[in-house]
């Protein structure tokens, strides 16, 4: 990039590389065994030192996952479905309210925003015992619905879609649109959402992500093993003294593999909008 | 919110802030097209819409555009605070209501019987188990937490300046435990910090001739819950302090190696000072974090459960136990819903209160740039 | 004859009447019942065995097992009767919980009607309807299995050592020295932590109506001889190296099980089926059973199901409770799969009781537990067990690894405890 960047081969630079190198291997062993582990017998993986290669146990781990957790499959798919649900109404809500909040003009805007904002402050504990009651008295305790309606617009989703379409769609637009006749949702939806792509890509990555991650939510308002989530599922076979290691890294590698591969493809996206206040500032 | 979907350290409520004054700048920018956004705008609460008039349209169909055009967006931003009230403000008020009250929860709404400030009280008096849970959450907070930044500055540094074509695969491999499944990973630790066969102990053995140790003793625990909370979110600080040492302008590193800095005078004299704002913005999210502490220890501490003891009772000793977890058990292990109540609203008071502190401290400097 | 003739009562000629629309009742509704039955590893495994037996005789009732490993089980019974949403028809508790569920209030009183519970007190053993009812008198639960204590011990561990039975289990005190033998011979520890032997200590030596950490009336039992004791021996275990400081049921525990690095586990006589089954497969015909130490008799565990106020299907779920436990080929059963042994006494006293356990080389252990569950007092249980528990065990841990005073800390742990149990 820069000279500073380009300076010459040196001993400070191999020193960088070096510390930055040792530390990107600490970040990466975890995965490393645990998709090693995966393929090995619990035997295999008790012994010391442990294996470092693959080996060729992961069907048999799958199937010991599969016998200790028999709704394994059903498991990820209410994953699934709960993060695409999740996904698919922040993307409509969270971009219509963004865009309400960069477009218009209207009375205790600035109010309102910095309450949804403030939300973000809002620590999950502090909900937690009145939640399951809440839930509880909607009867909505073991459904789905659960976990992705209250998760329906998250002050994330609309702080970063205000801040895309307050930046990239020009107002000289909205207003023609307006002039043409459009109706204010008509605009919403035929002009500004068509446009709002990139930004509803890092957005819809970000929250499919913290969806199918998330575990305080599914951990108090699921009981019934049948709709657990994956991440509920895993930790279920924690804790009998019987944890069968192999099979746990082949379903932690089931859960984390789509995240490496999201990963994979849109790691600059992601990391862009995750920090995305903090970039801008 | 009640469930949040956002990642843990929520980016952020200062940023959002920050860059409001560049959104309203944008907004005031083009106040000239939409001249009669403003008017409408003022004139909100006046029941006669004002006529903008370019086009010649009929009265009422031009009434009603205006109409809509008011109440759009708040029928727009609506859902985000319906959702807010019913599954976040009325949770909220609710648990300050339970929380002065004797209820067990089995009873029905019924069973409720009012105790005063008695739960809070005990909670702050009387209650080992919380205040044990807080002295952890603050262990691991500081033990997790500052070793985050001392490592994460210097890495952003060295990716800034060493890094060119590979920095972007570095920050993502350093970013990839930030996106990474909590409970996924954190029972893939359980098996690395084994005992007898966990690789944590041959690699400590190997280096440094260690017996091997056992993780889950009251001693360790907490430093075993640290790591894997730094471990999570070192990389996410990098990318921060990254993106705020790229907008630090080039010339000033120039200008100073032209006059023989080195890299550490560089680190020392230009890029820590001028880091300041995001270090205290940094810092502020890891603070948050830490309080709010509760996958990692919960799911690592589940491992040495045993028999007849609840979830989340943080292992042997409660020695990995946080102060969310104990939330958890007095609500859904005591069942006593009134102290669990207590114990999170004292608890969020913390919060508050650390936050304002450290905007006190750090952000004093900060506000003056 | 008389009687029979003429009835005091009217009601009483359609007593059986009633009988028969109640059993009409039962399998007019259960024409689509589906009962949910919760239960946590291994205990869920009595009803998997059960569902097939229980469907042929009614094949009209589906039976829907949910089970969440213990901790997550209980957790999950706890907020369901705080919420009453999600409650199960049929709950299984564990003995570490039934104290606190028993007064939860959210179960149903199976000692009232239609349940009539207190008919059948008599079959089963003297000391499991205690455990499950409150402190209103209300029977909670009924009992499924019992957990008579006895001593584990590894037969040819002992042979090594030179160690026989009688001296292992003289007394406490015989009890760890003939473990200094053991681990000299063999180098493998007398017992994976400590604080298994005050386990077993604070539940031993009980007469009827105690509890093991609150009287009857609700007061702390914890500074007292009984627990100094119990500190004391695991103090001296783990200050003679004997224990290998692991906790049961983490992996550790049964890697080192798998790897036969202990002599003896005393533990409620379920814990055969868990050698048999997973621990420790490959030690058939090494262990043997006796009983405890210093002639103690202990309750170690023990499980129940009981019917919460809000389930849908309690007439369902009642019945197959009553499968469940008072059917004896349902209780052998049991005990056959996984060494649960029987609270029913018609089961205690079937032949199979004198049949060799193979795992246990062919030793009559049955018998020798039996004999314990009849001497075993009759304890009571207290909604704050589980908190007791956990104070205690703190208390323990500062004496065994920051080798705090054992007064001290027994005193502390009272004062603990009575802190905490601030609303009775």
């Amino acid at each position: 990039m820069s000279t500073v960047a380009h300076r010459r081969f040196s001993l400070d630079n191999l020193l960088a590389y070096a510390i930055v190198g040792a530390g990107s291997l600490i970040m990466l062993i975890p995965f490393y065994f645990m998709f090693i582990f995966a393929t090995h017998t619990d035997r295999e993986i008790m012994s010391v030192p442990p294996p470092l290669l693959p080996g060729d146990a992961f069907l048999m781990n799958l199937e010991i996952l599969l016998t200790r957790i028999p709704h394994f499959w059903k498991n990820v798919g209410w994953s699934v479905y709960i993060a695409l649900m999740t996904t698919a109404l922040n993307l409509f809500f969270c971009s219509l309210a963004g865009y309400a909040f960069a477009m218009y003009e209207f009375r205790y805007k600035k109010q309102l925003f910095a309450l949804v904002m403030g939300t973000m402050l809002l620590p999950a504990f502090v909900t937690m015992i009145p939640t399951v009651l809440v839930m509880s008295w909607l009867g909505w305790l073991n459904e789905p619905r659960a976990l992705y309606i209250p998760a329906a617009c998250t002050a994330l989703g609309v702080f970063l879609m205000r801040q895309y379409i307050g930046s990239a769609i020009p107002r000289e637009l909205v207003e023609a649109a307006r002039m043409d006749g459009c109706s204010e949702f008509g605009i919403f939806w035929r002009i500004v959402l068509p446009l709002t792509g990139p930004a509803l890509g890092t957005l819809g990555l970000i929250t499919f992500i913290a969806s199918w991650n998330n575990f305080l939510g599914p951990l108090i308002v699921l009981s019934d093993m049948e709709k657990f989530t994956i991440p509920l599922a895993l930790r279920s076979l924690q804790g009998t003294g019987q944890t069968p290691w192999g099979a746990i890294c082949a379903g932690a590698a089931i859960a984390v593999l789509p995240l490496l591969l999201i990963f994979s493809v849109a790691s600059r996206r992601l990391i862009d909008g995750l920090t995305a206040g903090a970039v801008k500032s | 919110m009640a469930l949040p979907v956002s990642p843990p350290p929520d980016p952020d409520q200062d940023a959002a802030l920050a860059s409001r004054g560049a959104g309203d700048g944008l907004a005031e920018g083009t106040t000239n097209v939409p001249a009669s956004t403003s008017l409408i705008a003022e004139d909100l609460a006046s029941p006669t819409p004002q006529h903008s008039g370019a086009v010649a349209r009929p009265a009422a169909a031009s009434r009603r555009r205006l109409t809509m055009r008011k109440a759009a967006p708040y029928l727009f931003i609506s859902p985000f605070f319906i959702l807010f009230l019913v599954f976040g403000l009325f949770p909220l008020l609710f648990s300050i209501y339970v929380s002065f009250f004797q209820w067990d929860a089995a009873t029905g709404l019924g069973g409720m019987e009012w105790v005063g400030i008695d739960n809070y009280a005990f909670v702050l008096m009387q209650d080992d188990w919380f205040h044990k849970s807080l002295y952890n959450t603050a262990w691991m907070g500081i033990a997790g937490g500052l070793p985050q930044h001392l490592v994460a500055l210097p890495l952003a540094f060295f990716l800034h300046t060493a890094f060119g074509r590979w920095r972007n695969t570095f920050v993502g491999i350093y970013f990839l435990p930030f996106i990474t499944s909590t409970v996924a990973i954190s029972l893939v630790f359980t098996s690395l910090f084994s005992r007898e066969f966990g690789v944590v102990n041959a690699m400590l053995g190997a280096l440094l001739h260690l017996e091997n140790i056992d993780w889950w003793q009251p001693q360790y625990s907490k430093t075993m819950i640290s790591f894997v909370v730094w471990w999570r979110y070192v990389g996410f600080n990098t990318v921060l302090y990254l993106s705020a040492i790229q907008t630090i302008p080039r010339d000033l590193f120039e200008a100073a190696i032209m006059d023989g800095a080195s890299r550490w005078q560089q680190f020392r004299h230009i890029t820590l000072p001028m880091l300041k704002p995001m270090i205290y913005f940094a810092v502020t999210l890891t603070i948050i974090g830490s309080l709010q502490l509760f996958e990692e220890p919960f799911v690592l501490t589940a491992a040495s459960a045993g028999d007849g003891r609840m979830s989340g009772s943080g292992g042997i000793d409660q020695a990995g136990k946080s102060a969310a977890m104990h939330v958890f058990t007095t609500g859904f292990g005591e069942n006593d819903f009134g102290t669990a109540s207590a114990v999170a609203w004292i608890l969020f008071m913390i919060i508050a209160l650390m936050t304002m502190l450290n905007n006190r401290l750090l952000g004093r400097d900060t506000e003056g740039r | 004859m008389k009687h029979m003739l003429r009835p005091t009562r009217p009601w009483q000629v359609l007593r059986p009447l009633t009988g028969l629309l109640a059993v009409l009742a039962i399998q007019g509704a259960s024409a689509q019942t589906t009962i949910t039955v919760a239960s946590f590893p291994d205990f869920d495994r009595a009803v998997k065995a059960a569902i097939p037996l229980y469907k042929k005789k009614n094949p009209n009732v589906e039976i829907k097992l949910v089970s969440l490993s213990y901790g997550d089980h209980h957790n999950a019974m706890t907020t369901a009767l705080a919420t009453g949403a999600n409650l199960p028809d049929v709950m299984a508790v564990d003995f570490g919980f039934i104290g606190k569920f028993a007064e939860s209030g959210g179960l149903e009183d199976l000692n009232k009607a239609p349940y009539s519970g207190a008919q059948y007190r008599s079959k089963f053993t003297r000391f499991s309807y205690p455990q499950a009812t409150n402190s209103k008198g209300a029977l909670a639960a009924i009992p499924a299995d019992i957990g008579p204590g006895t001593l584990f011990y590894r037969a040819d561990m002992l042979e090594k050592a030179g160690v026989t039975q009688a001296e292992l289990t003289k007394s406490w005190d015989s009890y760890i020295e003939s473990g200094k033998k053991i681990k000299a011979a063999t180098g493998a520890y007398l017992i994976p932590s400590a604080v298994d032997i005050k386990d077993i200590y604070i539940r031993s030596g009980l007469k009827d109506g105690d509890g093991i950490y609150f009287n009857k009336a609700g007061k702390a039992q914890v500074n007292t001889p009984r627990f100094q004791r119990a500190f004391e021996l695991a103090k001296a275990t783990r200050a003679a190296g004997l224990d290998a400081n692991i906790n049961a049921w983490s992996n550790e525990w049964t890697e080192a099980y798998k790897r036969e690095k202990f002599a003896t586990q005393a533990f409620g006589a379920w814990f055969a089926g868990h050698l048999n089954n997973w621990l420790n497969t490959e030690g058939k015909g090494k262990w043997r059973s006796s009983q405890l130490p210093e002639g103690a008799f202990a309750s170690w565990g023990g499980s129940f199901y009981a019917i919460p106020t809000k389930a849908k299907n309690k007439t369902a779920a009642w019945d197959f409770i009553r499968f469940m436990t008072l059917d004896k080929e349902m209780q052998l059963e049991a005990f056959r799969k996984l060494d649960a042994f029987p609270a029913l006494l018609e089961a205690q006293t079937d032949p199979f009781i004198d049949q060799p356990i193979e795992y246990l080389g062919n030793q009559p252990a049955r018998k020798l537990w039996k004999d314990a569950a009849d001497r075993i007092a009759a304890i009571t249980v207290d909604k704050y067990d589980i908190v007791a528990k956990e104070i205690v065990d703190s208390e323990l841990d500062n004496v065994l690894m920051k080798n705090k005073d054992i007064k001290q800390a027994l005193a502390d742990a009272q004062a603990q405890i009575e802190k905490r149990v601030r609303r009775r």
